[in-house]
């Protein structure tokens, strides 16, 4: 038995502080864009009360890292759809893929800005989905509040559909991007939406209509299926399932170590089966099942394929009763 | 027996495709085509002559809002279908001040960096049956003295001061929209070729945008 580093079981919380983060520095970069668009006026006198409050605490929470608040913060811009970060365009894949589609021609400067998502997802497979995504955040939280309501005896929805839904959803998005000659997956696409209708919601004064429809995703979670949206539904998750089919760091049962008390599948928001060593190309490596693993028998291995099923855990009723009639015999 | 398999799975696979289908039907019910004010209605410096091909480009990332430092980029936020979440520019509530940095932040082709003599958003137009010091109600240049092009794009009408006329150097940035004091606007941003005094009649108000 190798020791474990203990830092495996702590991987979800990081996970958590990630996701976390991510979700309010796209509601800070709002608030940031409107203190620069007040300090490129020299407003500051005739801002109303509460436009002076954002400008202060703006102020208060950048001027230790900029002396030139009006082009300094420009370091950071945009959304997980696409970005600037310190001078490195990253964009969203399913962007690049839904725009080639739209104008069916290939604008290469664009194309290179997925390739640091590209390359991640090939290496640790659809981490974007479990420690990036903003809308995982919300779903995340949605998922515990169903749990609470579901322990207080109100009954929600928990069906499920063919987990094929979303590769079909991917492909009759682009196919329609093709017809329709625009990006129609930005529309349909959580991340996407959350980045944009936070910055409407701020800093161009009310929601769009992108809002509605994420209401109706978490309605869709929280009353017809767990984590419905992600698992079924999601082209974004769809294409980065597809990249990260190969990739090259996965979860892994150790058999030896397992008791079989199901928990991981139990835990698992994409409904998956790391009790009989079912993660396929669908996992994103959130850590969840390592974390509430009792015997720590999940861990991370370099692998390009899963190992099938092993059997029985080593420490569990089945695997002994077996065991114990075999030497019997 | 076989046909009614083959009947199930082809029942089953419509359905699925109405399934996947059907959020994209959502989008597109929610946001319906309607047509904007065109006068309220122009591109972003550097953008794609053609709408339908600026709609193919733009990913609705929102960075070219983002970076505007006078917030004049305004989104199809719940107007527009094929245009949802594209970007334009209400001159009369906000101008551009040409100063590139959403060309430069634009990770697609469709707003290309554009040297500021060679951008096109379009033309000021003005009504002079409107406007203060052509209708003879005194003197105002407001339009001429804000515009960042100055001489090239707007002066005042030789031998009639304080009259101000378009000329053919302007990029439509619209600031003299913004700045003009009539309430009625007598100066708006329009396609090129409609020139640059307004013609009255129904015919002349309409733009293809």
């Amino acid at each position: 038995m190798i020791a474990k580093p203990v830092i495996l079981r702590h991987l979800n919380k990081l996970r958590w502080l990630v996701l976390t983060s991510i979700f309010l520095m796209l509601v800070l970069l709002p608030f940031i864009h409107l203190y620069q668009t007040y300090v490129a006026a020299h407003a500051y006198d005739l801002l109303y009360p509460n436009e002076k409050l954002i400008y202060d605490s703006m102020e208060w929470l950048t001027a230790p890292f900029v002396s030139d608040a009006e082009h300094d913060l420009d370091v950071i811009k945009g959304t997980t759809w696409s970005g600037n970060l310190f001078g490195l365009q990253i964009s969203d894949p399913l962007a690049v893929l839904s725009q080639i589609s739209a104008s069916l021609s290939i604008y290469w400067p664009f194309v290179l800005t997925a390739l640091v998502p590209l390359v991640v997802t090939a290496v640790l497979g659809r981490v974007f989905c479990g420690w990036i995504c903003p809308a995982t955040f919300i779903y995340e939280l949605n998922d515990t509040l169903a749990g609470w309501l579901r322990r207080a005896g109100v009954p929600l929805g928990d069906k499920e559909f063919d987990k094929r839904t979303k590769y079909l959803v991917l492909a009759v998005g682009l196919v329609l991007s093709m017809l329709l000659g625009s990006v129609v997956t930005a529309a349909i696409y959580p991340p996407a939406i959350i980045g944009r209708e936070l910055y409407y919601a701020i800093a161009q004064g009310g929601f769009g209509v992108g809002a509605v429809f994420f209401i109706l995703t978490i309605l869709f979670d929280l009353l017809v299926a767990r984590r419905g949206f992600c698992r079924y539904v999601c082209a974004g998750g769809a294409l980065y399932s597809l990249l990260g089919r190969y990739r090259l760091l996965r979860i892994q049962r150790v058999v030896s170590q397992c008791n079989d008390c199901k928990k991981c599948n139990v835990v698992c928001e994409f409904g998956l089966d790391p009790l009989q060593d079912g993660f396929g190309q669908e996992c994103n490596n959130c850590t969840a099942c390592i974390a509430v693993c009792p015997t720590d028998a999940l861990e991370f291995r370099i692998a390009i394929k899963d190992i099938p099923y092993q059997g029985p855990g080593h420490l569990g009723q089945t695997y002994r009763r077996a065991e114990k009639a075999e030497a019997e015999s | 027996m076989r046909r009614r398999a083959f009947l199930k799975r082809f029942g089953a696979y419509a359905a699925l495709i109405f399934a996947a289908a059907t959020p994209y039907g959502l989008v597109r019910l929610l946001a319906p085509k309607v047509y904007a004010d065109p006068h309220r209605h122009i591109p972003l410096p550097g953008a794609l002559p053609d709408i339908d091909a600026f709609n193919r480009a733009c990913i609705g990332c929102g960075l070219c809002g983002e970076v505007c430092p006078p917030r004049c980029v305004e989104f199809e936020k719940r107007e527009g279908a094929d245009g949802l979440n594209t970007p334009y520019i209400d001159p009369a509530k906000k101008a551009c001040i040409l100063c590139n940095k959403c060309m430069e932040v634009c990770p697609t082709d469709a707003l290309t960096i554009t040297p500021i003599r060679e951008i096109d958003m379009g033309i000021a137009q003005i009504d002079r049956a409107a406007c203060y010091p052509w209708v003879g109600e005194g003197i105002c240049g407001a339009c001429v003295a804000i515009c960042p092009l100055g001489e090239e794009a707007i002066g005042f009408e030789f031998a009639n001061i304080y009259k101000p006329a378009v000329r053919e150097g302007c990029v439509g940035c619209g600031q003299c929209v913004e700045v003009c004091p009539e309430p009625s606007l007598p100066i708006w941003i329009v396609n090129r070729s409609e020139g640059t005094v307004a013609k009255h009649g129904v015919a002349a108000r309409r733009r293809s945008y």
